[in-house]
C-alpha cells in the first residue's frame, strides 16, 4: 500500500491509501465533529456533522465516507460549514428532548434539583440517566448556550421495557445507526434494524417483537455504543457514569470471558465487552446479570455459627475457630465439594486443606443440575468414604446429603438452603470483588482483578481459606496476598486442571445460558432471567401475583403525558371526607412501600378519587405498572390538613410536574369562595403540559410556561409569578411541584411581599405523625408534613434541610429500582407495524 | 404445513438465495397472501439468509407492503396535495371514527381495512376515497359516513 499527501486546512497530511478524509484530518490533529462515526464501525454518513469543503467537489461531502485522494485540498472550518453543522445539530435536537439546554433556570436547577428523580422517560437532560455520557449534549454544550430555534417534536414512542435488562427510549434516538451496525458486525444477523421511513423511521424489530424473541443475545454492545440515553442497562442506568474500568474475567461459567468491569464508589455497575467484536462478546448473564448478583440483597454478609436451632452471627475469629473445631473433629472424614467456577487460588487452597485434613476433593462442574451424573458419582463417593463432615462453597449438594453430616461448613457469597442448614457459614466475596487467576475450560489462564468491595463482613475466599488453615495450625498457609498463592502454584509440580467445558454457547444463543452459579439458580438472584425459561423457585412468581384479588379497584389509568399517570380509584371513604389540599397514601401490594400522593379530584357520590402519579422511582414505577381493572392493596386517607378556603382576593396557583394536577382542587375551591383565581403551570416543553382544559374551567385565567418557550411564557412558574405581579395585585400565591420550583418561587414572592403557601413533599412513611420521616423545619419549629401540612408558609421553610432530607436515601432508591417490578403493563400493545403512534402521551 | 406456508414455499423455490431478490420476493408473497404475515416474512428472511429484522426494515420502508390481512372492503384515502387542501384529513378522521381503525389496520370484524395513499391522479375530484378500487370523489364527512354504512 502506498501513501500520498493531501492538504487539510493548509496543512500537508501524509496518509496511507484507503484512508478517509476524516481519518486523514484526525491524523493531522484536526478535529471534526461526528456522531454516527465510531472507530469500530464502518463509515456510514448518517449524521452529517462531519461535512467538509473539498476544492473542486460540489456541495459538502461527509468526510467520514469520502476517501482521501492525493492532492486533495480540504477545508474543515468555515463559516458556511459551522452554519451547516449547527443547523444539523439543531435538526437532530428537534427530535431529542433538549429543554434543559435552553432553559433559563439551568444553573440554579443543577445546583438545587432533587437528586433522587429517576424518571421513566427522559424528557429532558435533567431527567436523563445518560446525561454525563451523552455525545449530543456534550456537543451542544461545547458550543456554549446553544440556539435551538426548532420546536421539540416529541415522537411519543413507547418506552420499551419488554425484555429483562434494557430500557429503550427511542424518543431520544437520533438515528445514527451505531446500535444496529454494531449488532450486525458482532452477530451477523442484527437483532434490530431501521424500520419504517421518513418521520417514522426508528430502530426496531420485525413486527415489534420483544428483544427476547428478535434474535438478541443481550451482549449489551448497542448500549455501550449508543451516543445518547436511548439504550440503557436498566440496572446500571441511574448509577451514573462509571468511575473506573478494570480488565478482568467473568467466572460465572467455565468460559471465563475477558471483561471490562465498570465500577463506581467500589460498586460494580456492569461487566462490558473488552472490544466490539464477535470474539469479545459476552452472554446476557455476564453482561447484565453479574452486577445484579454482586449487588444482590441475597448476599451473605456475616459469619454465622449454629447454636441449637439457630444460626447466630459471630465475629470472624470466633466463627473461624468454630469452623476449625468442627473440621478437626472429623479429620479423615471430610468431603470437600467445590464448584468448578472457583479461581485457581481458591481451588489450590481447598486442595491443600483437603490434603492436610485427609479429606476428599470433589469438583462440581458449573453446569451440573440436580440429578446430573457427575453429582450422583460425587454422592456415591461421599457415601463410600463414610464422610461425616462437609465443606462446600455453594449449595452444591442436595439438602438430604447435608443433613446426614455431623458438621457442615458453607463458604458462600449468597444465601441458600444449604447455608440455612449449615453448622458454620462464612461470607465470601464474589466475582468482581476477587483477585486471582482463573483457568477457563479451554485451558487459558485469565487474570481476575477486584474492582468492587464485598458487602458487610464478607471476605475474599482465599483469605477465608488461609485464615482457616492458620486457625487449624496447618503449615503453608502464610500467604499475605493472592499473588503469593499464584506464585506457589506456578512453582508447584504439575498444572492445575481446566474445569469441564459446558455445552452450548450462551454468548451467541441466549437460550443456552447457564442456569446455576455454584449451585444457586441464577434466576432466583436475577428474577428477570425467567424470561429465557431459566428455572427459578416458584416462590418468587407467587409473590408477584399475590394480593391482586382484593383492595381498591383502579377504574381508569393512563399516561396523560410522558411520566405522568392519571389514576381514578374506587375509594368511597376517602371520597366522602376529602378536602382540598389533602393527600392519600397508596400501596400497590401488601409488600409495597407506602407513598403519598395529593388528591386531584374526588366524587363522594360515585366514591371515586383521582390522582396524578409521576413515575420517579421504585414505588411510583410499581404503581405506574398497574392497569385499569387491577387492585391497589391500600388507599389510606384523606390525610393532612385541608387548605383554609377563604376569600383573599386574587390567588395565583403555580403548578409543575405532578403539581399541575394537585393545584386543581385548590383552584376549584378558591374560585367557589369568590376569589379571582389565576393558574400558572410549567413544563419543560409544550408536549408535557396537561389538564389545561380542566384548569381553565376552575380559574379566571390559565397561564402556561415552558422552559424551552415552545408554548406560553418562556421559563417557569417563576416568570409567571413575576409577570403577574407586575400586572396586578396578587394577594396569595400557592406553589406545588418540585422542591426546586417551590424554593425559587418562594424567594421571589418574598421580595414581592406576597403571602405564600407551598405543599411540601418530604419522604413520608406512615402519614399519621408517628415515624417522623417527614419532619420539616418551619420558622424554627419542627413540624410533620403529614399531619401539620402538607401546606406551609413558604417563607418560613428551611429549604436546605428539606433538600438534604429528600436526598438522604438517594443511593438506596437507585438500588431499589432493580427489585422486580413487572413492567409489561407499561408496554402498550402494538396493533400493527405501521401503528407507531400509540404511546400514552395523551394528546 | 399450512396452505399459506405451502404457497410461500412455492414462491421461495423460484428464487435463488441472493439478497437482490428480496423485494421481488416480498412482492410475490404479498400478491399471493395479500399481505406479509410474520411467518411469511420469517420464511423469506431464512431463504435469503438475512435477519428478519432487516427484511422487516426493508418492507416497512416501502408503502406498497402491508402487514395485516386486508379487510373485505379496502379503503384508500388520498392525502395528495389537492385532497389535503380540500380536507382529506377530516375524511380520514371520519373513517377512523366510524370503523375504529387507523391507517394500516384491519377492523376486528374483518370488514374494513384502511390505507393512506399519496395521489390517485383524480385531483379534479378532490378529496378522493377509493373503496375496493371504485373511486368516490368530492367527499364530505357525511358522504363518507354514508358510504361506510352502506358497505357494512
Amino acid at each position: 500500500m502506498g501513501s500520498f499527501s493531501l492538504i487539510i486546512d493548509g496543512q500537508t497530511v501524509e496518509v496511507e491509501e484507503g484512508a478517509t478524509v476524516l481519518q486523514a484530518a484526525r491524523r493531522a490533529g484536526i478535529s471534526i465533529p461526528t456522531i454516527c462515526d465510531h472507530k469500530d464501525l464502518n463509515p456510514y454518513g448518517a449524521c452529517r456533522m462531519c461535512v467538509v469543503e473539498i476544492e473542486g467537489v460540489r456541495g459538502y461531502p461527509t468526510s467520514c465516507t469520502t476517501p482521501a485522494a492525493a492532492g486533495m485540498r480540504v477545508t474543515t472550518q468555515s463559516e458556511r460549514l459551522s452554519t451547516l453543522r449547527n443547523r444539523t445539530l439543531e435538526l437532530m435536537f428537534s427530535g431529542h428532548p433538549n429543554s434543559c439546554l435552553v432553559c433559563v433556570h439551568r444553573e440554579a436547577c443543577e445546583q438545587h434539583r432533587p437528586t433522587a428523580t429517576k424518571a421513566a422517560r427522559s424528557t429532558r437532560c435533567g431527567f436523563c440517566a445518560n446525561r454525563e455520557e451523552c455525545d449530543l449534549r456534550a456537543m451542544a454544550l461545547s458550543a456554549g448556550q446553544p440556539e435551538l430555534s426548532l420546536p421539540t417534536m416529541y415522537a411519543a414512542y413507547n418506552l420499551e421495557r419488554d425484555d429483562p435488562f434494557m430500557d429503550r427510549d427511542y424518543n431520544l434516538c437520533v438515528l445514527c445507526g451505531r446500535c444496529w451496525r454494531i449488532c450486525e458486525k458482532i452477530h451477523g444477523k442484527p437483532a434490530i434494524s431501521i424500520i419504517n421511513r421518513g418521520k417514522w423511521a426508528r430502530i426496531g424489530t420485525a413486527f415489534n417483537k420483544s428483544h427476547v424473541f428478535s434474535g438478541c443475545t443481550f451482549c449489551g454492545a448497542c448500549i455501550d455504543i449508543c451516543p445518547t440515553g436511548t439504550l440503557t442497562d436498566r440496572f446500571a442506568r441511574w448509577q451514573g457514569k462509571p468511575e473506573a474500568e478494570t480488565g478482568s474475567a467473568c467466572i460465572l461459567c467455565p468460559q471465563g470471558c475477558a471483561v471490562v468491569a465498570q465500577s463506581k464508589n467500589q460498586r460494580l455497575l456492569a461487566y462490558t465487552m473488552p472490544a466490539f467484536n464477535r470474539d469479545a462478546s459476552l452472554c446476557a448473564l455476564g453482561r447484565f446479570g453479574a452486577a445484579q448478583m454482586v449487588n444482590s440483597n441475597q448476599r451473605t454478609t456475616r459469619p454465622q455459627v449454629r447454636e441449637g436451632e439457630d444460626l447466630i452471627p459471630y465475629d470472624w475469629d470466633a466463627a473461624l475457630k468454630a469452623a476449625a473445631t468442627g473440621l478437626k473433629e472429623h479429620a479423615g472424614k471430610i468431603a470437600f465439594v467445590i464448584s468448578a467456577t472457583s479461581s485457581r487460588e481458591e481451588r489450590y487452597l481447598y486442595a491443600q486443606l483437603a490434603t492436610a485434613l485427609k479429606g476428599q476433593m470433589h469438583l462440581v462442574p458449573a453446569h451440573a443440575l440436580p440429578g446430573d451424573p457427575t453429582l450422583t458419582t460425587i454422592q456415591e463417593a461421599i457415601h463410600g468414604q463414610g464422610a461425616l463432615a462437609l465443606l462446600m462453597n455453594g449449595p452444591l449438594l442436595g439438602g438430604v446429603e447435608q443433613s446426614r453430616m455431623a458438621f457442615s461448613l458453607v463458604i458462600d457469597a449468597l444465601h441458600s438452603d444449604s447455608s440455612e442448614q449449615a453448622s458454620v457459614v462464612l461470607p465470601a466475596a464474589m466475582l468482581s470483588e476477587n483477585s486471582g487467576t482463573f483457568r477457563s475450560s479451554t485451558g487459558e489462564i485469565r487474570q481476575l482483578s477486584a474492582c468492587s468491595q464485598a458487602p458487610g463482613d464478607a471476605r475474599a475466599e482465599w483469605r477465608i481459606l488461609r485464615d482457616l488453615g492458620q486457625t487449624l495450625g496447618l503449615d503453608g498457609f502464610s500467604y499475605t496476598k493472592v499473588e503469593d498463592i499464584t506464585r506457589a502454584m506456578d512453582n508447584a509440580v504439575g498444572e492445575d486442571a481446566a474445569p469441564p467445558a459446558m455445552t452450548g454457547d450462551p454468548r451467541h444463543n441466549v437460550r443456552e445460558l447457564i442456569t446455576t452459579y455454584r449451585g444457586h439458580q441464577v434466576a432466583d438472584i436475577v428474577p428477570a432471567l425467567a424470561a429465557f425459561g431459566l428455572p427459578q423457585r416458584s416462590m418468587i412468581q407467587e409473590e408477584s401475583t399475590a394480593g391482586s384479588d382484593n383492595g381498591f379497584p383502579i377504574l381508569e389509568k393512563k399516561e396523560i403525558v410522558p411520566n405522568m399517570h392519571f389514576f381514578k380509584i374506587q375509594a368511597p371513604q376517602v371520597a366522602k371526607f376529602a378536602l382540598p389540599g389533602q393527600f392519600v397514601i397508596l400501596m400497590a401490594r401488601e409488600t409495597s412501600e407506602r407513598s403519598p400522593f395529593t388528591l386531584v379530584d374526588w366524587d363522594a357520590d360515585t366514591g371515586t378519587i383521582s390522582l396524578v402519579i409521576e413515575e420517579v422511582g421504585r414505588s411510583s414505577r410499581e404503581l405506574a405498572s398497574l392497569r385499569a381493572g387491577d387492585m391497589l392493596a391500600h388507599v389510606s386517607g384523606p390525610l393532612g390538613q385541608a387548605m383554609p378556603v377563604e376569600k383573599r382576593g386574587t390567588v395565583l396557583l403555580g403548578g409543575g410536574c405532578y403539581g399541575v394536577g394537585a393545584i386543581y382542587p385548590l383552584a376549584r375551591a378558591l374560585k367557589q369562595a369568590g376569589n379571582r383565581v389565576i393558574c400558572g403551570i410549567e413544563a419543560s416543553s409544550s408536549y408535557l403540559l396537561y389538564m389545561q382544559d380542566e384548569l381553565t374551567q376552575v380559574s379566571d385565567q390559565l397561564i402556561l410556561a415552558t422552559k424551552d418557550g415552545s408554548e406560553g411564557v418562556r421559563g417557569g412558574v417563576q416568570e409567571i409569578l413575576v409577570q403577574t405581579a407586575e400586572r396586578e395585585q396578587v394577594d396569595q400565591f400557592i406553589a406545588i411541584g418540585c422542591t426546586f420550583m417551590m424554593r425559587m418561587t418562594t424567594e421571589l414572592s418574598r421580595g414581592l411581599n406576597i403571602p405564600t403557601l407551598v405543599a411540601l413533599n418530604p419522604i413520608m412513611v406512615d402519614g399519621t405523625g408517628m415515624c417522623g420521616a417527614c419532619r420539616v423545619s418551619i420558622g424554627g419549629d419542627t413540624l410533620f408534613a403529614c399531619i401539620d401540612g402538607p401546606l406551609f408558609d413558604g417563607h418560613a421553610v428551611d429549604w436546605d434541610e428539606l433538600a438534604s432530607r429528600r436526598s438522604a436515601y438517594a443511593p438506596q432508591e437507585i438500588q431499589a429500582l432493580s427489585q422486580g417490578v413487572d413492567l409489561s403493563a407499561l408496554m402498550h400493545q402494538a396493533h400493527g407495524p405501521t401503528d407507531t403512534h400509540q404511546c400514552g402521551c395523551g394528546r | 404445513m399450512s396452505v399459506e406456508q405451502h404457497e410461500v414455499q412455492d414462491i421461495l423455490t423460484q428464487y435463488d438465495q441472493d439478497r437482490d431478490n428480496l423485494i421481488p420476493l416480498l412482492q410475490d408473497v404479498q400478491e399471493r397472501l395479500h399481505y406479509l404475515s410474520p411467518q411469511a416474512l420469517s420464511a423469506v428472511a431464512e431463504h435469503l439468509q438475512l435477519s428478519e429484522n432487516d427484511v422487516f426494515g426493508v418492507a416497512t420502508f416501502y408503502a406498497q407492503f402491508r402487514f395485516t390481512p386486508p379487510g373485505l372492503h379496502h379503503i384508500k384515502v388520498c392525502e395528495g396535495t389537492a385532497c389535503h387542501v380540500r380536507g382529506s384529513s377530516r375524511i380520514l378522521d371520519t373513517i377512523t371514527r366510524t370503523t375504529g381503525i387507523e391507517p394500516g389496520q384491519t377492523s376486528e370484524d374483518g370488514l374494513f381495512s384502511l390505507e393512506r395513499v399519496a395521489c390517485f391522479g383524480s385531483c379534479a375530484l378532490a378529496p378522493v376515497v377509493v373503496v375496493d378500487d371504485k373511486v368516490y370523489g368530492r367527499m364530505t364527512s357525511a358522504k363518507t359516513q354514508r358510504l361506510i354504512e352502506e358497505k357494512k
